[in-house]
């Protein structure tokens, strides 16, 4: 019944278009499977958990204009009105917006006046409040207490002597160790930041860069220029109350200029290539697939219609309409499986290049695998279509002249 | 070995209802070599679909080998093909692609036999024609009267107990002609059944009995060694 020695036989002799399909198919597979690996890894990059809030959180900026302004003073006004504002959960004040893609890093040590082997991580000068605003997971030792702040002028040598941090950057500084109660040297110095608490997740200013997770937050209020709130309302408040904070800061102090955002649009806009780029190479892989698909219909219909007579022959001489039908859809099954043969070869070598020259991941076998089964399985719902129809050629035909 | 009773086939269009065969009725029977003739557009190739299974009647009864097989399926039918039918066609009707050993194999592979009965079964039937050394040959590397053999081949193949021939010489020169009803008169001989459509008198005349159709009846049955002329006139 499996006719596969004749089936091959015969498409030796059609080789040209059946090679054609089968070329289409490899190179359809190679763009694919390189595009999925791209989507994928950028889809699990959007996908991370900040480990914030992002949804309910507010930020605002302000720079005050009289030079000698009253920073300190101001911060305690500002978030005592703002902690007591209707649908507010927390305020607090930071040097930097999360995910804003505007930050300060550092290199941090184990030991003092190290100066090789540091790790660099991404810090925030904050208050107490700091990790309740942002909705932080805190899952060993403690967080900042009034005690714990410090104020310090722009010029300052201001070095903090606690630190709470993130769980990933106490696994860099001491892996499979509890990071509580451990030192850390904030660069080439001999002053020690005792390690006070850990949180579970932060992503800090910048996701999309490489040690994004790497945080320390100090409990810090530097006196510099301007300033940065975050506000965390209740679940359903942000919208109203994010209509309100800028006028309530400017009438508590008119003397500033204050711009008000959501980190849920911060998050929108550091991820806006990762989306832009996702959508075009979904929208690219599912073209490709449908002309592949339409290059089998056109084939297989071709065939058939170039083979009536013959497929008259076959059913005269017993062939049921399975026998007919399961034909095209084995030969079409040969070409994709030498299509994706090939493909395989080619998804790899491209892939190699683009890890080498364009630092793009890695293709794994079982993702190459998905993608030729689903790129096998869109070659066979293609051809069944006319391979029914072409189980619908009388025996009748056999005798017919033409 | 093969009985019509009272057959009807009618082909409908949205204007026209052409009746191609009309209370057609005709006993073959087991052993016997009959021929068909009959002018263009008699109903001869409708008789000859019917007889083998490639068409349905419109009406009537027709028994085949004693089993009824106007309501089977349309794969008991098929099965019914390949196991008792052997068809020779006019144009041979041999697939181009394959060579002459694939090409006999295509019936074999549908009736299911191992891969060592079949190669037993064409390899015996090569020889019967007198092509064994052709067997690696496509079809278009073979003269006409070559590739007829060779379709006989693969009817013969299934070893059929009733063999349906569609104008089998219709385009063969009179000598491979001559050469190809030899080969059904021996195969005849040996048991098999055979109704031969033809347009040719004297192939005709060859057969134990001619029929002739006319409009879609049967006009006149007789046998053609006592009436040959009257028979195919």
């Amino acid at each position: 019944m499996f006719e596969l020695k004749p089936m091959l036989s015969a498409l030796w002799r059609n080789k040209v278009s059946a090679l054609l399909i089968a070329l289409q198919l490899a190179l359809t597979l190679a763009i694919v499977s390189n595009a999925t690996v791209i989507v994928k890894d950028r889809m699990e990059k959007v996908a991370r958990p900040t480990g914030m809030d992002v949804g309910n959180i507010i930020a605002a900026t302000y720079m005050p204009i009289p030079t000698d302004y009253d920073m300190a003073g101001a911060v305690i006004a500002d978030l005592d009105l703002l902690r007591n504002t209707p649908g507010v959960l927390d305020a607090s004040v930071t040097n930097q917006i999360p995910l804003s893609g505007s930050g300060s890093a550092g290199t941090y040590f184990n030991e003092p006046n190290q100066e090789i082997g540091g790790e660099n991580a991404n810090y925030y000068q904050v208050d107490s409040h700091f990790i309740d605003t942002l909705g932080l997971n805190l899952i060993e030792g403690r967080n900042f207490t009034p005690a714990d702040e410090h104020v310090v002028g722009p010029n300052d040598r201001h070095h903090s002597e606690v630190a709470v941090i993130s769980k990933q950057f106490a696994e860099k500084l001491f892996p499979g160790e509890s990071a509580v109660g451990r030192f850390f040297y904030a660069g080439n110095t001999d002053k020690p930041v005792e390690i006070i608490g850990v949180v579970e997740q932060h992503l800090g200013a910048w996701p999309g860069w490489s040690r994004a997770g790497n945080v320390v937050f100090y409990p810090l209020l530097v006196t510099d220029n301007h300033k940065r709130y975050l506000i965390r309302t209740e679940p359903g408040q942000r919208d109203a109350v994010f209509k309100e904070v800028e006028e309530l800061l400017n009438n508590r102090d008119p003397q500033r200029v204050v711009q008000v955002e959501t980190l849920s649009k911060n998050l929108e806009r550091t991820y806006i290539g990762d989306n832009v780029m996702i959508k075009v190479l979904s929208l690219v892989m599912a073209l490709l697939t449908f002309i592949v698909a339409l290059g089998i219909i056109g084939l297989t219909i071709f065939w058939i219609n170039q083979r009536t007579k013959q497929i008259g022959i076959r059913r005269a001489l017993g062939a049921t309409r399975a026998n007919i039908s399961r034909y095209f859809l084995i030969e079409n099954s040969l070409i994709a499986g030498t299509g994706l043969v090939l493909g395989t070869a080619g998804a790899l070598i491209i892939n190699r290049l683009m890890v080498s020259e364009f630092s793009q991941p890695t293709l794994t076998l079982p993702l190459l695998a998905v993608c030729a089964i689903v790129l096998l399985l869109v070659s066979i719902t293609a051809a069944l279509m006319p391979a029914m129809r072409a189980a619908n050629v009388s025996p009748a035909m056999a005798t017919r002249s033409v | 070995m093969l009985k019509m009773q009272n057959i009807r086939k009618s082909y409908r269009t949205d204007t026209i209802e052409t009746h191609a065969l009309r209370d057609f009725s005709l006993e073959v029977n087991e052993g016997e070599f009959v021929s068909v003739t009959g002018p263009s557009g008699s109903g001869k190739t409708t008789f000859l679909n019917i007889a083998g299974l490639l068409e349905t009647p419109t009406g009537g009864q027709y028994l085949l080998d004693g089993q009824e097989v106007g309501n089977l399926s349309d794969s008991e039918r098929s099965r019914l093909r390949n196991e008792k039918i052997g068809f020779i066609f006019q144009g041979f009707n041999l697939i181009p692609d394959l060579n002459l050993f694939d090409n006999i194999d295509v019936p074999l592979r549908y009736r299911g036999f191992n891969a060592k009965e079949r190669r037993r079964r064409i390899e015996k039937s090569l020889e019967q024609v007198g092509l064994s050394a052709r067997a690696k040959h496509l079809p278009a590397q073979l003269s006409g009267g070559q590739q007829q053999r060779v379709a006989i081949a693969r009817a013969l193949a299934g070893e059929p107990r009733f063999l349906l021939a569609d104008e089998p010489t219709g385009n063969l020169d009179s000598l491979m002609a001559r050469q190809v009803m030899e080969l059904l008169e021996f195969i005849n001989e040996w048991g098999t059944t055979i109704v031969m459509v033809t347009h040719d008198p004297e192939l005709a005349r060859r057969a134990q009995r001619n029929i002739q159709i006319v409009d879609g009846q049967v006009s006149d049955l007789r046998q053609t060694i006592a009436q040959p002329e009257a028979a195919i006139a």
